[in-house]
């Protein structure tokens, strides 16, 4: 099979035009990934913090004033209102109003003076499992480091100031310091526009041709498979690079989310995930032979998955057996997994290779797929 | 790589099957260069698929033929390169403009770029839509965006043009326009295989092959036929004759 490189600019150059003219496909590709962008980065953020919540005193002590006070004072908490009885705080938990009822009883303080046992009861609002799960931990530790100072407090007034727990865990975080989800979530959202721009508008290239009778012409033309595909794909290919390079400045200037390893090492992964997305999308399209149908199946097999399957949005350590199965051919596994490395553990290709190694395998297959299929359907 | 003898066509028990059903049955005939060679048949004769066959779409499933010298089976890619093909659908791109498709043509047929202006000035020309250039392709009227079609058809001036019914759904002034085009590219040595429906078109034909069933009934000049269909009746009319032709029960004429 001989490669005319004059096809594949032919082609490619008609199919810029198509792009052009079809105002739909503009939007889909540049508009919905600066939306997305902005949805994802602002609303799909997946820390926890300013924890609403409210407390019932019935002490009315300094101490269980000050309690309080350091709950709001800290940057886990914010105090919202504090409610003459507990049918109130169950009232605002309800309505949503408040994520954490704390209620103070009567004679707390009297309690922890004589030695007795101090409860302190917490309602946490728990209708989504995650903030629910995350406020209880949160609460926890605040209660831990407030016991910890009535300790020290107290053994400072026996003069033992010296006394020191036995163990102390010193914890630091690595690669993401201030746990911000953030730093995780640009790479996820990299991985899903290229699959947007890369397989779902794909889909429709090859469908259209049939639909509107060209797919004859193109037939009678001296021209093969590999060179027809290859020139519907390079327009592709330039915009989904000029989205991701839209996506890491958007990131960097809204988000502050900085790459820490190499932009290069980045545009090589790209440009394989991307390669991987074309093949696929061409793959399905001449498949379907009609858009509507490609463009289901795409929405299916490449962009779900990859907002899905992919450990972006949900932990894959956490699914069960048969989705992890099926998360290893999921190619934005790989994608996020190399991001992941480079923007925030700034390893190098001696740790990532694996991966790209498994894109460069999807996207052989893929694409020798794709001719194969085209020949087939008499290219 | 041409040959030079004077058939530019020549098939031999041509065959294709589609499953248990028989599109083309063992068609032979052969046009000599320069030719307009008319293919009539009624709808679901095997006209198109043999047109197919010829232009290196399909693959033949038995026997054997030549185009342009080479084979249909083995070489289509060089037959794609030396012919002409416009299908009965009118398959342009209708969001490009006429000039953009042109281009596109001119890309996939290896014309030389240096040529590119003047095919193109060549190409609106000839079917006057020059003023049209930059309009899109969908606001042409039917009849302008066949004479596009035929144009792109053209411009890497082939040896021989294929036309699958290239008249249809095109009125009578038109027509005859686009007859008196076709003998002119026949007068430059340009061979024409075209498929029709319409009788009086097919008397513009040098030869005739007619076919019913995917098997050639009758081949011959126009008059050789009617005198054959209708013999001892002067005056017989090659819509007579196509018609005895096709209710006649099945035996191969064969050249």
């Amino acid at each position: 099979m001989l490669i005319h490189p004059r096809n594949v600019q032919a082609v490619a150059r008609k199919e810029f035009y198509h792009i052009v003219r079809d105002y739909r496909s503009l939007y889909m590709a540049f508009a919905l990934p600066l939306v997305l962008i902005l949805l994802f980065g602002y609303a799909l953020s997946l820390d926890v913090d300013n924890v609403k919540v409210v407390v019932v005193d019935h002490d009315r002590t300094d101490l269980s004033r000050d309690f309080a006070s350091r709950l709001d004072a800290s940057a886990y908490f914010r105090l919202v209102a504090t409610l003459p009885d507990d049918r109130a705080a169950a009232a605002w938990l309800d309505a949503g109003r408040a994520t954490i009822a704390l209620i103070i009883p009567p004679r707390w303080t009297e309690a922890i003076r004589s030695n007795r046992e101090a409860p302190l009861q917490v309602l946490i609002d728990a209708s989504d499992p995650n903030i629910g799960s995350i406020s209880r931990g949160y609460i926890n530790s605040f209660v831990e480091r407030y016991n910890r100072r009535l300790l020290a407090d107290f053994l400072d007034r026996q003069g033992l100031e010296n006394l020191h727990p036995p163990v102390e865990g010193r914890v630091r975080v690595w690669f993401n310091e201030e746990l911000e989800s953030r730093n995780f979530i640009v790479p996820g959202i990299i991985a899903v526009i290229i699959m947007i721009v890369g397989a779902m508008l794909t889909s429709l290239v090859i469908a259209r041709e049939y639909e509107n009778g060209t797919m004859e012409t193109i037939r009678s033309l001296p021209i093969n498979a590999f060179e027809f595909l290859t020139g519907k794909a390079i327009p592709y290919f330039l915009i989904g690079m000029t989205d991701v390079l839209a996506a890491l400045l958007m990131g960097q200037l809204l988000f502050g989310v900085v790459m820490k390893g190499s932009f290069w090492l980045m545009i090589l992964a790209s440009s394989l995930y991307l390669s991987v997305a074309l093949g696929l999308g061409l793959f399905i399209s001449i498949a379907a032979k009609s858009q509507l149908v490609a463009n289901q199946i795409a929405l299916l097999v490449s962009y779900l998955p990859a907002l899905l399957l992919s450990d972006f949005v949900f932990p894959v350590e956490n699914m069960p057996r048969i989705l992890q199965a099926v998360t290893c051919v999921v190619p934005a596994t790989y994608y996020i997994d190399i991001l992941n490395g480079l923007f925030l553990r700034n390893v190098g290709i001696g740790y990532l290779w694996p991966s790209y190694l498994v894109l460069l395998a999807m996207f052989a297959v893929g694409a020798a797929a794709a001719v194969v299929k085209m020949r087939k359907e008499g290219l | 790589m041409t040959t030079r003898n004077a058939e530019i066509v020549s098939v031999r028990d041509l065959e294709k099957r589609f499953g248990d059903f028989i599109a083309v049955n063992r068609v032979t005939f052969s046009i000599a260069r320069g030719e307009i060679f008319g293919f009539l048949g009624p709808n679901g004769a095997g006209k198109s698929t043999t047109i197919r066959m010829l232009c290196g779409i399909i693959t033949p499933s038995a026997g054997t033929g030549q185009v342009a010298g080479f084979d249909v089976v083995r070489q289509s890619e060089s037959i794609k390169q030396t012919i002409g093909y416009m299908s009965q659908k009118f398959s342009l791109y209708e969001d490009l403009t006429p000039a953009e498709n042109i281009r596109f043509y001119l890309g996939i047929y290896s014309v030389p770029e240096r040529q590119w202006e003047e095919r193109t000035r060549w190409a609106l020309d000839t079917a006057r839509l020059q003023e049209m250039r930059d309009r899109l392709t969908r606001e042409l009227p039917p009849g302008w965006r066949q004479r596009l079609a035929l144009a792109c058809a053209l411009l890497h001036r082939p040896e021989i043009l294929f036309l699958d019914e290239p008249t249809s759904g095109v009125d009578p002034i038109t027509r005859r326009r686009f007859w008196e085009f076709i003998r002119e590219l026949a007068g430059q040595g340009i061979t024409v295989f075209v498929t029709t429906h319409y009788m009086d078109e097919a008397l513009n034909c040098d030869r005739i092959v007619m076919i019913n069933e995917g098997r050639v009934v009758a081949i011959g000049s126009p008059g050789e036929i009617i005198a054959e269909a209708c013999p001892g009746e002067a005056g017989a009319t090659l819509n007579e004759a196509f018609i005895r032709l096709m209710t006649k029960p099945k035996e191969g004429v064969m050249e």
